[in-house]
């Protein structure tokens, strides 16, 4: 059962002089198990499409289906989807308010229902997902260093074991280890049929990972389909205000110079091509 | 589902027009006057007066008039309780009778009345804030009362804390907003159950925001020693306040309405 969002236009504050169309007629998909990336710049609508995945905006026009449980229709079955799909919102630390980090783990499950006796368990199996040891369990979040405030707020969406988990900007503020970190969780998640959703607006880590981009831009779907589409398009056309990912700009330029290199955005790809090039 | 996006008092909407140009302490005083004005009258009459006054400000001022009354709808619980309140409470010519209820003729007046002048005073109070940005509102107010700073009232920090608390009322609403999506997200159900449990389920939203608050106010300061602020002495201004024959004009014309209005409330010359 996928998510589906079809022509979905939405309008802050309609019928007001504050009204703003942010997001004008995108439609995309998604699957468990599969890792689609939502790119563009700061007010493309990224968020506001994040938002309606999770049942927090309903669409002014437009569907969004999540598992065949359209929004907006029956506001009774928001609370099912929200079961379904777990939303880390940017910076999620600033959501951190329990005693302790387990309290604030358990908090997801608690909520959804979950009996007390398996907490503990869900608890656990959080965070050992994001790489933090059982010790952790008993102090105060308030009390860990930024990354670590990170990991917990993540752990505790995870302990509830949405079957989408929808992304907003996670790397914000990361280190380069921070990052890659996280991109090997979302990965192993996505291994074990979690359908991840993830919104960026770095292209470069957006092609290194998914099976689908949708580039957003202005609220319009500028792009939407696999890395090898998305970078074909980039060399083609070049995407307005896209910045381009170094090594898709050395192809590019490589291939304007008579070079019969590959379309790609991986380094290792265009090296062994140049080598083979120079070698003829 | 939407959160915290009707409030529109305390709004700016810019706009070029006469009433956005005028200098904030015309208007400020202006609407002091106005305000005392609408005390002042007692008939349903001038009340319409002051209605049309205001239409015509509002048409100056170009805003739309469906936001001019909007402004007025965080206060419609009050109004409709305080003319209830005197709609079933006042004694005179009853009118209808149903059980203990009875409306007097004296009543229904009473309600009207009392409806029409607190709904007045916010729109006035409102067609202020929707035509002067937070900044000029803070300094017309610093500059209104800065012959107080003699007696050691704090007139520049005054304006200062305005500033920057109206200045962060868009921010934290924007924060709030996160926040309690943010919960929601996880489950939390902000409107179920009974008392204590929805006082609870507050916990949540307030702490995070607490914490948000004290770290903004923390930077905030840096920030603002870094660049060597220290308080209202020796202060310039990057746009100098200017009274000038606009603004005396537009005061003789509020202060000749306003009296009119008056007098004609309270038929002196007949
Ligand atoms: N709560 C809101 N109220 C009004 N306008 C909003 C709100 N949230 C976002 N917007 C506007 O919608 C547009 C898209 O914003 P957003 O979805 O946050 O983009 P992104 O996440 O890509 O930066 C922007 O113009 C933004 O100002
Ligand atoms: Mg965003």
């Amino acid at each position: 059962m996928p998510i589906v969002v079809e022509n979905l236009v939405h309008i802050y504050h309609e019928g007001t002089p504050l009204e703003i169309e942010a997001l004008k007629g995108v439609s995309m998909n998604a699957t468990p198990g599969e890792w689609v990336s939502i790119v563009g710049h700061t007010g493309s609508g990224k968020s506001t499409l994040a938002q309606h995945l999770n049942a927090l905006l309903v669409p002014t026009r437009g569907k969004v289906i999540i598992d065949g449980i359209e929004v907006g229709t029956d506001s009774k079955e928001h609370r099912k989807i929200r079961q379904l799909v777990g939303l880390i919102f940017q910076y999620p630390e600033q959501q951190l308010f329990e005693e302790t980090v387990f309290a604030e783990i358990a908090f997801g499950p608690r909520n959804w229902g979950v009996p007390e006796g398996e907490i503990p368990s869900r608890v656990s199996e959080a965070l050992y997902l994001v790489g933090l040891d059982e010790s952790f369990s008993k102090r105060s979040p308030f009390q860990l260093s930024g990354g670590e405030k990170r990991r917990v707020a993540i752990a505790s969406v995870l302990s509830v074991r949405p079957r989408y988990l929808v992304l907003d900007e996670p790397t914000a503020g990361l280190d380069s280890k921070g990052k890659d970190e996280l991109c090997a969780l979302l990965e192993k998640l996505k291994t074990s049929g979690t359908g991840i959703i993830h919104v960026t607006h770095d292209l470069e880590l957006a092609l290194d990972f998914s099976d689908k981009i949708l580039v957003l831009e202005g609220g319009k779907a500028l792009l939407w389909g696999s890395p090898e589409i998305i970078v074909e398009e980039l060399i083609e056309r070049g995407i307005e205000g896209l910045v381009m990912p170094p090594v898709v700009e050395l192809a590019r330029r490589l291939r304007d110079v008579g070079f019969d290199v590959p379309v790609t955005w991986k380094a290792q790809v265009l090296a062994s091509a140049i080598e083979e090039n120079l070698q003829k | 589902m939407k959160f915290l996006n009707h409030l529109t008092l305390g709004q700016y909407v810019p706009a070029s027009s006469i009433v956005h140009s005028i200098d904030p302490r015309a208007k400020i005083i202006s609407v002091v006057v106005v305000l005392s004005g609408i005390f002042a009258v007692n008939r349903i009459d001038s009340f319409l007066l002051w209605a049309v006054v205001l239409f015509v400000v509002v048409k100056l001022s170009k805003l739309p008039l469906s936001m001019v009354l909007r402004s007025a709808r965080p206060v419609i619980i009050l109004v409709l309780f305080t003319s209830l309140i005197h709609l079933f409470f006042t004694k005179g010519e009853i009118i209808f009778q149903y059980g203990f209820l009875t409306i007097t003729l004296e009543g229904v007046m009473m309600a009207v009345k009392i409806g029409l002048r607190l709904v007045l005073l916010v729109m006035y109070a409102g067609i202020l804030t929707l035509t002067t940005s937070p900044t000029e509102l803070a300094d017309g107010l610093e500059s209104i009362f800065s012959p107080l700073k003699r007696f050691g009232f704090p007139a520049h920090e005054m304006a200062m804390m305005m500033t920057i608390a109206i200045r962060f009322i868009p921010t934290l609403l924007d924060e709030t907003d996160r926040i309690v999506k943010a919960q929601i997200a996880r489950g939390a159900e902000l409107d179920q159950g009974g008392i204590i449990k929805r006082i609870r389920s507050f916990i949540p939203i307030l702490v995070p925001l607490f914490v948000i608050v004290f770290q903004r106010a923390d930077e905030l300061a840096v920030a603002m020693e870094s660049r060597n602020y220290k308080g209202g002495e020796g202060r310039t201004r990057m746009y100098p306040l200017v009274w000038s024959f606009k603004e005396s004009i537009f005061m003789l014309f509020t202060i000749l309405t306003t009296l009119l209005i008056i007098l004609l409330d309270k038929r002196i010359w007949l």
